[in-house]
């Protein structure tokens, strides 16, 4: 939108764009409309709720062990059983939204930020700039994600600012894999052309007058992202380089607990996972509530 | 009753000193029976002698005893994956030495009940101050490849597992023990060992405990897996890394007839499939089941379980030179924080001893008991705190590994210790990132100011009284430093009989439970899981299995 007004300013004789306001506002109707949009953004808030709320609401210290009482099954104290250290799985697992809806975010929000950036760099200079950045991103696409991850961790030493800047990293080629493509779509309009003979520099172009315009697919790309992140988070727990114990993430209560489900203890790995799931879909539904939106 | 007298001191006129003071200890009832075999066998009694001394009988080495199974049949084994290539000097997993174990034997075997018996030694002696041991080899012992064993082939076997230059796991045992060069033949079935300092238990540095220690043809010269040459009963049929081995009979064994006409060895990358493999009738028996993770087995009335006192045990190391442990105070506190008999009954279902921060256990037999036992006081712990000038904690972190129970026991520590206003914030690390380089400067296990590293079962408390604790160990994560300590551990290793040990065990166990560089928690079981349908097999807390009298019912 800045980037209309201002072309509308420099060039009085150039065609006014008038139709953005109502398209956004139909945006916002769409979504507002869309009952997978809905769905996804009740299990999300839900989950967000627990998240910020969940430490003053649990029946139990998720933290506390009870040695004389370990892998109890559900009952009316302990309603999703208590685990190997005979901690209250119920309210670890409500409290154990913190740690991935902290960290899955903020990881998707530094890959969009370098995604975007790289993206812009790419699709508006092209040439040679794009042809190397390329193929370094094609080959970090090649590599299995999870691998790469491992390996910076190692390399970092697996803390909670170690995982949002790998994930972030992992992120980064894919997001701006869709940037570039935007832009270059954008790049040929009129509004860039005008920007140049105006004398405007690189920067302005790509940040004031070009990423406007490519936001819709940079938010859809995110909040897909999210969901991948969440998924992501949770493997890295679960594989030991994540979040550190006592910890009550999803992820890492899995890890430490999946060698007793043989044993018939299953509440101490079902919740989180189900827990898992359920943000990973809600994210989901709400990513695909959006792209709708912006989209239809 | 007056001939069986005359008999009895007819044999005691033939035994030593130090032998001759064990037969007192027993009769005053200062030692148990299964003690006065441990310490006898130590000291190369006989298993006849010891019988006739005291009464009562001896079990046998395994293929020494009468096999009672059936002939026929493959054992089917679950194991872990053998993390490098075969090799018996360097090999250091339990993946590994369970494959050495079943081609080749060792001079003695120390079985579950921690009593030496005759392997490849027929028998041992040592001089009067334990400084010269003298071995006898059996005699008409062939390799696999139709050698005979000499006494060529056990100087060359120690001088090789002695060498610096070797990378041998075993220097582990024999630094400052055993160098190079002091393993002397006199006979063709004559040996003597003429060790750097007297040591009054090195037939456990010659025994099965060492797992290293398989005796090899002279002729070895690396390259292990090309020949898989050995004295044992099994001799290698196929062997696919990170897949599995098997195994067939060695017709010509010494120790009588092998059993299981195969052995089959399937290797996992962890304990969730071994057990899954077990439960699903694809594997006989596990090389080892833990507690935690393992509880679909331990409750499952169609497995056995071997449940073996060990030394297997966690340490958890203060650095007595940083700012906060500094003070024994502090280091005292934290260990009274711990409510040891939850840990035992919560982590190990009961199936573990408690630990009283020393390295001797309660299998050991020279451990003196009447050390009284840590307890958790937090009152005392807050006490202590206050004296030391950090009434309100501190802020410290734990680094430690991915193994086990032991973030679990991370856990646990840092909820004790916020009990008495410490405040630990964890670094669990994978294994191979914990130990680093294993040097100090090098590694989050030597370096860290608290953490916690696994400690498998020894046969003897030497190498853990050692490395981990005297100034110079090399494994002296504590940084504890303390001439009194170092005098009272040569002491023990030098002593030969077992009096004198437990007067220095028990300085040992006070002086150490007073400064607490490391706290001791537990000692827990060793459990090897198995079918019903399979019996026969003996383990040891080293992760061995001795499956020559092994038949499928």
């Amino acid at each position: 939108m800045t980037a209309q007004t201002t072309m509308l300013d420099a060039e009085p004789g150039s065609t006014p764009i008038v139709f953005e306001e109502p398209r956004i506002r139909s945006r916002w109707s769409l979504l507002f409309r869309s009952g997978t949009f809905w769905v996804g953004a009740i299990i999300t808030g839900f989950w967000a709720c627990c998240a910020i709320f969940g430490p003053w609401v649990v029946p139990l210290d998720p933290f506390a062990d009870d040695l004389m009482n370990t892998l109890g099954p559900p009952d009316a104290l302990h309603w999703f059983g208590t685990d190997q250290l005979g901690r209250d799985v119920f309210s670890r697992v409500i409290v154990g939204a913190r740690d991935i809806l902290t960290i899955a975010p903020l990881a998707t929000i530094v890959g969009t930020i370098c995604g975007t950036i790289v993206g812009l760099v790419t699709g508006y200079f092209g040439g040679i700039v794009d042809m190397l950045v390329s193929r370094v991103i094609e080959v970090m696409v090649a590599l299995p994600l999870i691998v790469v991850a491992l390996l910076v961790l190692v390399a970092l030493g697996p803390s909670t600012p170690a995982v949002i800047v790998v994930i972030g990293l992992v992120f980064t080629p894919l997001i701006g894999r869709t940037v570039r493509a935007a832009v270059q779509s954008e790049r040929d309009l009129d509004y860039v052309d005008a920007a140049q003979i105006r004398g405007e520099n690189a920067l302005h172009i790509m940040f004031v007058e070009i990423l406007p315009n490519v936001l819709p697919p940079i938010l859809v790309e995110m909040t897909v992202r999210l969901g991948y992140a969440i998924f992501f988070v949770a493997s890295l727990s679960f594989l030991g380089f994540g979040i550190q114990p006592p910890s009550p993430d999803w992820g890492l209560a899995i890890s430490e607990n999946y060698g007793v489900i043989a044993g018939g203890y299953w509440w101490t790995v079902a919740f989180a996972a189900g827990a898992t799931g359920s943000l990973v879909v809600g994210v989901n539904l709400l990513a695909e509530g959006i792209h709708g939106a912006l989209t239809g | 009753m007056g001939h069986q007298q005359d008999d009895r001191d007819a044999l005691r006129r033939r035994c030593t000193e130090v032998a001759n003071h064990l037969v007192d200890e027993f009769n005053a009832g200062r030692l148990s029976r299964r003690g006065f075999f441990q310490r006898g066998a130590v000291l190369g009694l006989s298993a006849p002698l010891m019988s006739g001394l005291v009464g009562g009988g001896l079990s046998l080495f395994p293929s020494a005893a009468r096999a009672a199974g059936n002939p026929g049949g493959t054992i089917r084994v679950g194991l872990t994956v053998p993390t490098a290539s075969i090799d018996p000097v360097a090999i250091a997993d339990a993946g590994g030495l369970i494959i050495i174990q079943q081609l080749g034997d060792f001079l003695i075997y120390d079985g579950p009940d921690l009593i030496l018996k005759p392997m490849l030694a027929e028998s041992w002696k040592p001089n009067k101050d334990g400084s010269v041991w003298t071995f006898k080899l059996r005699q008409g012992v062939k390799f696999h490849s139709g050698k005979t064993l000499t006494a060529d082939d056990v100087v060359a076997t120690f001088d090789r597992l002695a060498d610096p230059a070797n990378s041998s796991n075993a220097l582990s045992v024999f630094s400052g023990v055993l160098s190079k060069g002091n393993t002397k033949k006199v006979d063709d079935l004559t040996v003597e060992f003429h060790l750097d300092a007297p040591n009054g238990n090195f037939p456990y540095s010659v025994s099965t405990d060492n797992y290293n220690a398989i005796i090899l043809p002279a002729s070895f010269d690396g390259g292990y897996e090309k020949s898989f040459d050995g004295t044992g009963p099994f001799r290698m049929e196929k062997y696919t890394p990170k897949v599995g081995a098997s195994f067939v009979r060695n017709p010509d064994y010494w120790g009588g007839a092998v059993l299981p006409d195969r052995l089959e060895f399937s290797f996992y990358a962890d304990q969730q499939p071994q057990i899954l493999a077990l439960m699903g009738g694809q594997v006989d028996v596990l090389q080892q089941v833990v507690v935690q993770g393992g509880q679909a087995i331990l409750s499952n009335p169609d497995i056995e379980i071997n449940r073996i006192k060990a030394a297997t045990h966690r340490q958890v190391h203060m650095r007595t030179d940083s700012a906060n442990f500094k003070d024994k105070r502090v280091r005292q506190a934290l260990a009274l924080a711990l409510d040891r008999q939850a840990i035992v009954k919560g982590l190990f279902r009961g199936m573990s001893d408690l630990g009283n921060d020393s390295p001797m256990a309660p299998v050991y037999p020279s451990t003196d008991r009447s050390v009284p036992q840590r307890q958790k006081d937090i009152a005392k712990a807050k006490q202590l705190l206050a004296e030391a000038g950090v009434p309100n904690g501190f802020e410290v972190t734990l680094t430690t590994e991915q193994y086990q129970e032991i973030p679990t026991y991370a856990v646990l520590i840092k909820n004790a210790a916020a009990e008495i206003g410490i405040k630990i914030n964890l670094n669990v690390m994978d294994q191979g990132a914990y130990y680093g380089s294993a040097t100090y400067g090098n590694s989050p296990w030597l370096d860290s100011e608290l953490g916690i590293t696994d400690y498998g079962h020894r046969g003897t408390p030497n190498v853990i009284l050692s490395a981990p604790l005297v100034s110079n160990g090399s494994w002296n994560s504590a940084h504890f430093k303390n001439p009194a300590y170092d005098k009272l551990v040569a002491d023990y290793v030098a002593a030969v009989d077992l009096d004198t040990q437990r007067k220095t065990a028990k300085q040992i166990e006070t002086l150490l439970n007073d400064e607490v560089p490391v706290i001791f928690g537990y000692f827990y079981d060793f459990l090897i899981p198995q079918t019903k349908k399979v019996k026969g097999i003996t383990g040891t807390a080293l992760s061995q299995l001795f499956l020559q009298n092994a038949s499928v019912v």
